[in-house]
């Protein structure tokens, strides 16, 4: 069974800015609403698509530093930007598609600081248009 | 008004920077990615400062 390991190679943009090396994990959300357009004459439910839900959480340490973190999201709450991600600096192919959220709200920056550990903040860009490109 | 790269987070230093849709430009601008530059029009500015002999004052 071929199966894809993502260890370290994962590239993320946010607002074209590259925080790869601050992320930690991201989700991505596709997802359409389920319209039903049964009727008369059917024998089994069916579905049609509504409008699209979509959505990627990023986890990133929280660098205040020049060029980091902080710089780059500061200015994005309350704001829609693009988000891109695929799973290496490779080029975009077929097996390395390139992901892209466009027009992501970024309604909240909840920043985590915990004694003892690495500052962290999570955060969600909900809506916008979800493509894939294999080139 | 063009934008120059100078955090290598967005490219190469010193190239410029053509944003796509959906990019917020001004929260590159407030983190210190990107600059503004103001390129030269098409038509260059006089330079008062030119000395007499450099030959192309009108005067003389």
């Amino acid at each position: 069974m071929a199966t894809s390991t993502y260890l370290s190679n994962p590239v993320i943009t946010i607002n074209a800015v590259d925080l790869s090396d601050q992320c930690t994990s991201a989700t991505i959300s596709q997802a359409f609403d389920q319209l039903e357009n049964t009727a008369f004459g059917d024998t089994a439910r069916k579905y049609t698509a509504g409008l699209q839900t979509n959505s990627i959480t990023v986890e990133l340490y929280w660098s205040t530093a020049s060029s980091e973190t902080y710089a780059s999201l500061k200015s994005l709450v309350g704001t829609s930007t693009n988000i891109t991600i695929k799973g290496s600096s490779a080029a975009t192919s077929a097996t390395n598609p390139l992901g892209t959220l466009t027009g992501g709200f970024l309604a909240e920056l909840p920043v985590a600081y915990t004694l003892g550990e690495l500052a962290t903040v999570s955060v969600t860009f909900n809506g916008g248009t979800w493509a894939w490109s294999e080139s | 008004m063009a934008l120059r790269i100078i955090s290598t987070r967005i490219g190469e230093l010193g190239a410029i920077y053509e944003p796509v849709d959906g990019i917020n430009v001004e929260a590159l601008i407030a983190g210190g990615f990107v600059e503004e530059v103001h390129t030269a029009g098409g038509k260059s500015a006089k330079n008062k400062n030119t000395a007499p002999d450099a030959g192309n004052n009108p005067k003389e």
